[in-house]
């Protein structure tokens, strides 16, 4: 049991450290940038200027503390997005790809289940999910207290945290391309981009007419900047996240067990 | 109870037939060669064998597990050796990593065993492995866990011919240890030596069920007679005379200047099926200057049964139209 989850986690274990690294850069510059763009921010100037609906779509009223920053620069748009894509691009090349380059056979020649295997190739993905949310918790935690802005610790953990419910679900939404589509490139456009949709729906509707499109986004479910700036954390939300995780993970092994590896 | 049986087991991919209505059987310690030309089905069966795929229709039992029992094949597979053709590995990883890893999914008992016969560098990625090193990992991989049934699609593809030879003398060792053996290959010169019973497939379909020895004895000898007269084909159009083929001596040809043979020679050479003695009163008809009688070679069997297919028509077919088209660009310009 957990060997393929435990070999698969080994080889994310490099790609995870770079995200983290990468993510954590940007944090770091972001904190130092922050104190100096927060003086200058004036949010009256910024509603004069522009529409109150882009202001409000942008999240812009609350760019002013360090808290909304972090939560808008960083979170918002590194976790959101871009940890987000990287997560459901990495599960959607898992079944695909392995079954384009052949390692799918090598691996069912073994006494396995499809179900056993499509379960920890999912598992394996909490190594890029769990090394990125702590080193880059890490990061900003000692980064805020050292700019002298620091931010509540248990809002910090919980925005953390609640991204894990999210990430998973981008997983599980990954893994269900990948056994379902014909190639592993075609599962991760599809993968990320479907994401990147759903983003950016979010964004664009809240607001509008066309704000019950957000229901499906499952950025609806995981929001940095409440977390951040008011301390609400959406529990139920994530428990949305986590049966959509379930449910999609069943219905992956369902069809895996049934597809023809060719 | 055989270790492999199928029953019209049939296998589409849409419109495109793989499979079609295979029936046999390979018994416990046999090692069973399944032929045929590219893309007649032979990776198709295989894969469905082991599950990769569902069958279209028909059954199949491996190990006494029906193929479409998904737990009760994943059982089976413990006790499987699956070497594929082109076998796929996670490149960015060590030879040993892989070992050790596919070693707790199967177990490993003798992979140390192996790995003196079969030494892919182990601390390279396999990422940089050639081709032969690659298959030589996958060779250790299905045997590593100590089989009773080896599923091997063109096993020695990629093996270097002393690695080729190891291979099918290690092949022969493990029969003796009574390992059972299913694989497809296309190169006759392996099935010949190793294969107890070979199963030719063609279009999918199993054309030729049969023990090694008893095709070869039925495709009978091979006729090459050289005499001292002009003769035509339909004179040796004899009982059990196949494919016969009558050419003027090339040797004769230049030398009649010279004047020593004095008269015409000619060569006739056909495929004999049937008792030596009406062959011989036959050809003693004759004024006989050379005789050669030889088994048939496995590849002239092959060749009947994989097809009408005249590989020298047709490379010169396409030579000649290549010269056409190049004659017509000529007069073009």
């Amino acid at each position: 049991m957990f060997e393929t989850a435990r070999f698969e986690s080994e080889r994310r274990l490099t790609g995870s450290a770079v995200v983290a690294l990468g993510l954590s850069a940007f944090a770091a510059m972001m904190i130092l940038l922050a104190p100096g763009i927060i003086d200058e921010f004036d949010v009256a100037a910024l509603t004069e200027t522009f529409s109150p609906a882009l202001v409000e779509a942008m999240q812009l009223d609350v760019v002013a503390t360090m808290e909304g920053f972090m939560a808008l620069e960083l979170y918002w748009f590194g976790w959101l997005l871009v940890l987000g894509v990287y997560v459901a691009y990495s599960a959607a090349s898992t079944i695909a790809g392995d079954i384009d380059d052949g390692t799918m056979d090598t691996l069912l020649a073994a006494p396995v289940s499809r179900q056993q295997v499509l379960f920890e190739k999912f598992l394996s993905l909490l190594t890029p999910i769990l090394v990125v949310n702590a080193v880059v918790l890490v990061v900003v935690y000692v980064g805020t207290q050292f700019v002298n802005e620091p931010i509540a610790a248990a809002d910090l953990i919980a925005v953390h945290a609640l991204s894990i419910p999210y990430l998973l679900f981008w997983g599980s939404y990954g893994v269900f391309v990948s056994v379902l589509a014909p190639r592993r490139l075609v599962a991760e456009g599809i993968a990320a981009g479907t994401l990147v949709a759903t983003f950016l729906v979010k964004t664009i509707a809240d607001g509008t007419d066309i704000e019950w499109l957000g229901v499906l986004s499952p950025t609806r479910y995981y929001d940095p900047v409440t977390i951040l700036t008011v301390s609400e954390y959406d529990y139920s939300g994530a428990g949305i996240l986590l049966v959509a995780t379930a449910v999609l993970l069943l219905a992956s092994g369902v069809l895996f067990a049934r597809r023809d590896i060719q | 109870m055989p270790v492999i049986h199928t029953d019209d087991l049939t296998k589409y991919y849409g419109d495109v037939r793989g499979i079609e209505d295979l029936s046999f059987d390979v018994d416990e310690g046999e090692v069973f060669g399944f032929l045929g030309p590219n893309g007649a089905g032979k990776t198709t069966a295989i894969r469905t064998l082991l599950g990769f795929q569902s069958p279209t229709a028909g059954s199949a039992t491996v190990l006494g597990s029906d193929i479409t029992d998904a737990p009760s094949l994943r059982k089976a597979r413990g006790n499987i050796g699956y070497l594929p053709s082109e076998p796929g590995f996670d490149e960015n990883v060590t030879g040993r990593r892989l070992l050790e890893y596919h070693g707790s999914l199967r177990g490993d008992v003798r992979s140390d065993e192996i790995l003196e016969l079969f030494d892919p560098p182990l601390d390279r990625n396999v990422g940089e492995y050639s081709r032969g090193n690659k298959q030589m990992l996958a060779i250790v991989m299905a045997f590593m866990h100590d089989p009773d049934l080896l599923i091997m699609d063109e096993p020695t593809s990629g093996l270097d011919p002393l690695k080729q030879e190891e291979f099918l003398e290690f092949i022969r060792a493990e029969q003796d240890r009574g390992k059972t053996f299913f694989f497809s290959s296309h190169i006759l010169s392996e099935v010949r030596k190793v294969c107890d019973r070979i199963g030719i497939i063609r279009e999918g379909k199993l054309v030729e069920l049969e023990d090694v020895t008893s095709l070869i004895n039925r495709s009978g000898k091979t006729v090459r007679a050289n005499v001292a007269e002009s003769v035509t084909a339909t004179e040796f159009d004899i009982d059990g005379a196949h494919d016969v083929t009558v050419s003027g001596d090339s040797a004769g040809v230049g030398d009649t200047a010279a004047g020593d043979a004095g008269g015409e020679s000619t060569s006739v050479s056909f495929t004999y099926t049937g008792a030596y003695e009406p062959l011989l009163r036959h050809l003693l008809e004759y004024d006989l200057l050379d005789l050669a009688i030889e088994e048939a070679p496995l590849e002239d069997v092959f060749m009947r049964f994989y097809g009408d297919h005249d590989a020298e028509a047709a490379v010169e077919r396409v030579e000649h139209e290549r010269a056409d088209g190049a004659d017509a660009e000529a007069t073009d310009v």
